[in-house]
């Protein structure tokens, strides 16, 4: 076991050393003044001052080594359009905001989205089975501009007075539930229907139904053995998920006004902040390899079997 | 030979004997390739939820072919004088602020985003499929390589990749939004498709046409293809509405098919500015992305179940 | 009883004292939406109008303009008075204006603030505001990791002689400079903040400042807080202890924030939908912006000048203004903007027709002249940029040329490539392009000195040497007689009817917010910049 997980981590700096090229060669090929905003052009002088701060001056594999030193340091250098922020600064200050998002998102996808899947499975083809994936069919298909369109039209303008919640911002519980929720929609639909369906495959299996025969407790066959089996998909799905909360993050930071790293992303790629573009990809790109880790060892642990087939 | 291999050799023996005393040349193969289709055939239509889920999906792409036809209003004319009309009998989806109809600006929408999509799904699975179809074949040292690689892929987060895909073209048209919405979606197929032809390669009844001497024509296309196909035409029912929403979210975010020409993503972007005061320009595009995905999610669900009896029986409970 | 009534007296008097001081130290919080997050606070490094409005609120400009149309220098900025005397300008700073660490405003605090913003070390994008002064191109354009900067920078043509003189010598005697002083890359900073703090001298806790407000707190992409600095040399004329600026970078999201009352001033800008509704508000206000919004012609593949009058001429400005700027732009018929000093005369070689809901003699004009030119270009490449607004207009105006016979093709490009596209010089598939161009300063030299030869900001290919040596005698013309006739003359080489018409002026830029109806001296100029210091509550 050990040696499974040594080896999946040693392997993770390779990976992440070429997620640095790769971005860092995109980065070059986007063809754009990064200091130029406005209609004026720059003049020759200002350009060439401009370009020696920032090291735009010097061939491309000396900027590709200060910036692979940059990433291993944890330096990720100065902003080009926010001349008194470095990336650190912008990082630290958004990423922890959309951390929280993705969070909470996930904790109202956990925590409505299981039980649902669960009784679902156990009152299958019941009026409320229906229902529940009636329900998650629609959550999982409407996008979610709509529906967080939808929600701050209704609950925050219109019924604003009466629900407390605010049409802009992050601070306070208040302004928290909504973007949550509709960041949360389509994952909990995920969850409800993955857990229904492996429940329902799981009750089918020989040993539940001769636990049933047996005369063994309902309650405590599901919960001891159909459970925890049918969860097992569930952890897997967690790295694919997180992709899924990065995206939906910048369209929901957008609509909600929230101060995220997704919305921040657009706005330096198009206004050509070479180095918060860079800084904000290698991040997103370091946490998807390490949860894809976290996940792999989780499941090596889970499930016996896979970590003998993954040498 | 195997016992297994053994029984299996005098079956064919016994249906190619079989087979000529009908007079039906190559009846094996047309007697098995039959019955897995019209098998399948039969399970899908049976199937309720798949049934509606084909009609709703046909629907909607007898709506996007049919409806410009059908109404021959001009989707470029602006005419400031009818702009913002809500859905009545003459604008069924109202117009925009340009004064353009509706209706056949999301129908021609709807062309532009299913084109996309297909194209998309298609240059995903070409690739998917090249990729680890040479990984799965070949094996060893190159399959262990490609697989690395592969993994450090999967690093790559989608979004931001297609976000700085469009910025590298700088431009907005139908093939820079096909090649940003590939350039980070192919790494499962390329996976799935290597795990199919593994484990197609060591297949029994391939390994026992191999050790019969069949030519490697009639693998392929005899017993590899056939059960693949399947996965294939799933795969691309699964893939297409997430690549259809794919290109709506860059469309939000102002990353969309440029104007006058409109994707699904672009008309929900503009009714997005209006939603205050006239919601049904945002509203009608996304239903329609709904509508898509929601068809084809549970067409792919129903052919899955069709091809692969194994699965259905579970289902049932 | 006498002890009984003095008594009673202190008492009423101390009591009304009390009171008053109570009365006028009511708290009174405004909260504005300015749009997104400033890039930065410093002065030397700010190129955006958000930045420059925060920075012109913290801080005592060198210069106030008035809020007339006129725009003349006031004396109630950090200079009191002024001299100038051909190309010397000199100015004399107040000796009441303190920073928020107590310690006076001096002339050399504002040498060494200039000087740090010419230095090539900084690489401050708005250096080229200070090119007019002797010595500072020069030292702006050299490399220090190549040569000894330090000489040149002691050759740049400002000075000290005391604590409250500055003595600036220019290139030559741009009449203009006085006015030109108002713009936020010339406010000084303190220099001790920032050799102490570095990059981060920006931030609340660090940030010396000398103005009306100071900056309390700034919770990056979240808000903005100005709290009064009661220190300040005038704070008995300020009513406002507290704004609030929460960053909200959605049009539609502000204005639904403005609407539950979250906020009492809106200038984040607004989506063309709600305009219409907006309008008929009372707290809706409309100030002029000086700018121009044009087209350009590509002079190299539209070579005959008659088409390009021609298509100048076809534009139907008046429906652009109407239905799809609505914000009560002004048609445009030359490049000088209305509001430039001395406009009326300086245009009086208008002739564009501006096609009210009178179309057809517009395109009668413009088919007049079509018929003039030889071998016309009848397909021609506009490019854009991929802005709502800006492609609604193309779309306008590709209908317009259609009557003519030009068929257009319409290219979007993303700004920055778009940008880079234009050069100059522009790529040979361009045939018109688009863009804007905003007043640094309210003189006429910022707009007509774009179509020099070699202007950066020439996009068009057009040469012209007699209209350089126009604008040329201009800058060294101190007698604004003189140089309004040769502004004259130049505007009417440009869009005149015997002009050669590189451009074609589509409409003049206005701004627009929206200010609660109990919330009053919220100050736009049309430069661009907001004043806080007005703003009252009843």
């Amino acid at each position: 076991m050990a040696k499974f997980v040594i080896r999946r981590v040693f392997w993770t700096i390779p990976v992440i050393l070429l997620v640095i090229l790769m971005t860092f060669g995109m980065m070059k090929a986007i063809k754009g003044n990064p200091f130029r905003n406005t209609e004026r052009n720059i003049p020759a002088a200002i350009q060439h001052n401009l370009n020696r701060e920032f090291h735009l001056d010097k061939p491309w594999y000396i900027q590709y080594a200060y910036y692979v030193k940059g990433v291993f340091t944890w330096n990720l250098g100065p902003s080009m359009l926010q001349r008194n922020q470095t990336v650190n600064d912008i990082v630290s200050e958004t990423f922890p905001v959309s951390a929280e998002l993705g969070g909470l998102a996930m904790l109202f996808a956990v925590i409505i989205g299981i039980p649902l899947g669960i009784i679902a499975a156990l009152r299958q083809n019941s009026a409320f089975d229906y229902g529940a994936m009636a329900f998650s069919n629609i959550g999982f298909a409407v996008p979610s501009f709509l529906t967080s369109t939808l929600f701050l039209y209704f609950f925050a303008l219109k019924w604003g007075n009466f629900t407390g919640f605010p049409t802009f911002g992050w601070s306070g519980f208040h302004s928290k539930v909504l973007p949550a929720i509709a960041l949360g929609l389509a994952p909990m639909t995920y969850f409800a229907r993955l857990v229904r369906g492996t429940m329902l495959e799981t009750l089918q299996q020989d040993y539940i139904r001769t636990a049933k025969a047996k005369g063994l407790r309902w309650r405590r066959v599901v919960g001891l053995h159909v459970l925890r089996n049918s969860l097992i998909p569930a952890v897997t799905a967690a790295a694919p998920l997180l992709g899924y909360l990065v995206t939906g993050s910048f369209v929901i930071e957008r609509i909600f006004a929230i101060p995220g790293i997704g919305q921040y992303y657009v706005t330096s790629v198009s206004s050509r902040d070479y180095s918060v573009t860079m800084g904000i990809t290698v991040l997103l790109s370091i946490l998807i390899i390490v949860a894809n880790l976290l996940v792999d060892i989780l499941y090596g642990f889970l499930d016996p079997r896979t970590r003998d087939l993954r040498t | 030979m195997s016992s297994t291999e053994e029984r299996q050799t005098d079956f064919e023996v016994a249906l190619v004997h079989a087979a000529e005393a009908s007079h039906l040349h190559d009846a094996g193969a047309a007697l098995r390739r039959s019955s897995l289709w019209r098998d399948a055939l039969y399970r899908f239509t049976s199937n309720r939820a798949a049934i509606i889920a084909a009609v709703a999906f046909l629907m909607m792409v007898g709506f996007v072919v049919l409806g410009p036809i059908v109404d021959r209003a001009d989707p470029y004319a602006v005419n400031f004088g009818i702009a913002y009309q809500s859905p009545s009998w003459s604008h069924p989806f109202g117009t925009d602020e340009f004064g353009r109809d509706l209706f056949v600006r999301t129908a021609l929408g709807g062309r532009l985003s299913i084109e996309i999509g297909l194209a998309a799904t298609v240059a995903i699975m070409l690739i998917g499929i090249l990729y680890g179809s040479i990984s799965g074949f070949l094996g060893g040292w190159v399959d262990n390589a490609l697989m690395r690689f592969l993994d450090t892929l999967y690093g790559l987060p989608y979004l931001p990749f297609a976000i700085l895909t469009l910025a590298i073209f700088g431009v907005v048209n139908f093939w820079t939004m096909v090649v940003a919405l590939t350039v980070a979606s192919w790494f499962t197929t390329a996976r799935v498709m290597r795990g199919q032809i593994i484990s197609l390669k060591e297949n029994d009844y391939v390994r026992a046409a191999r050790a019969v001497g069949a030519r490697w024509q009639r693998i392929l296309f005899r017993h590899l293809l056939p059960n693949t196909l399947g996965v294939i035409i799933v795969f691309v029912f699964l893939e297409l509405p997430g690549v259809v929403l794919g290109e709506a979210f860059l469309s939000f975010i102002g990353l969309g098919i440029n104007p006058p020409k409109a994707s699904w993503g672009s008309l929900a972007e503009d009714g997005y500015t209006a939603y205050n005061t006239h919601p049904y320009i945002i509203i009608i595009p996304s239903i329609c992305i709904a509508w898509l995905i929601l068809s084809a999610f549970f067409v792919a669900d129903g052919l899955r179940d069709a091809l692969d009896p194994r699965t259905r029986e579970t289902k049932e409970g | 009883m006498w002890v009984g009534l003095a008594l009673a007296l202190a008492l009423t008097i101390a009591g009304s004292a009390f009171a008053a001081s109570h009365a006028s130290s009511k708290s009174t919080t405004v909260t504005i939406s300015i749009g997104a997050e400033p890039p930065s606070l410093d002065p030397g490094l700010a190129t955006d109008t958000t930045s420059a409005t925060i920075i012109a609120n913290i801080n005592d400009p060198i210069i106030r303009l008035s809020q007339t149309p006129a725009l003349t220098p006031l004396h109630t900025g950090l200079a009191q008075n002024w001299k100038v005397k051909g190309s010397t300008v000199t100015l004399y700073l107040r000796h009441n204006d303190h920073w928020t660490n107590g310690k006076p405003v001096t002339a050399q605090d504002v040498v060494g603030s200039w000087l740090r913003t010419i230095s090539p070390e900084l690489a401050a994008d708005y250096a080229y505001q200070f090119y007019g002064i002797v010595g500072a191109q020069a030292y702006n354009s050299c490399d220090p990791s190549k040569a000894d900067c330090n000489a040149l920078r002691a050759k740049v043509g400002i000075s000290a002689p005391n604590k409250w003189t500055v003595v600036i010598h220019l290139v030559s005697p741009q009449p203009w400079f006085i006015q030109q002083l108002s713009h936020t890359s010339f406010i000084p900073t303190y220099l001790p903040a920032i050799a102490k703090y570095g990059n981060k001298w920006t931030e609340a806790a660090n940030i010396v400042t000398d103005g009306p407000f100071k900056l309390a707190s700034w919770k990056h992409n979240a808000s903005l807080t100005l709290v009064k600095n009661p220190k300040w040399r005038n704070a008995s004329s300020i009513h406002v202890n507290r704004i609030n600026i929460p960053i909200i970078v959605d049009a539609g999201t502000a204005l639904n924030a403005y609407k539950a009352g979250k906020l009492q001033i809106d200038t984040s800008g607004f989506n063309p939908t709600d305009i219409p509704s907006l309008k008929k508000l009372p707290d809706w206000h409309v100030f002029p912006n000086l700018g121009t919004y044009y087209y350009g012609f590509n002079v190299k593949t539209i070579t005959d000048v008659n088409e390009r009058k021609a298509l100048a001429a076809a534009i139907d400005r008046h429906a652009i203004v109407k239905y799809i700027g609505q914000l009560g732009q002004i048609p445009a018929q030359t490049f000088t903007p209305q509001g430039i000093a001395n406009w009326q005369l300086i245009n009086k070689s208008k002739w564009l027709p501006i096609n009210g809901d009178d179309t057809a003699s517009g395109l009668a004009i413009a088919k007049s002249y079509m018929a003039k030119a030889k071998n016309p270009v009848m397909n021609i490449n506009l490019y854009v940029n991929n802005s709502a607004g800006h492609v609604q207009i193309a779309q306008a105006i590709q209908a317009n040329w259609q009557k003519l016979g030009v068929s257009v093709n319409i290219k979007v490009l993303e700004w920055k490539q778009y940008l880079q596209f234009l050069g100059p010089p522009p790529d040979s598939s361009v045939g018109a392009y688009r863009l804007g161009w905003l007043a640094d300063y309210p003189e006429d030299y910022d707009f007509l000195s774009l179509w020099t030869c070699k202007s950066g900001n020439n996009n068009t290919n057009w040469c012209n040497p007699q209209y350089d040596s126009l604008i040329n005698q201009a800058v060294h013309t101190p007698n604004t007689e003189a140089r309004v006739s040769l502004y004259q003359k130049a505007e009417a080489l440009l869009t005149g009817k015997n002009g050669d018409m590189p451009i074609a002026p589509i409409y003049f830029y206005v701004g627009a917010y929206l200010e609660k109806t109990n919330v009053k001296g919220f100050y736009a100029n049309p430069l661009g910049t907001d004043f806080f210091d007005g703003i009252s509550v009843s």
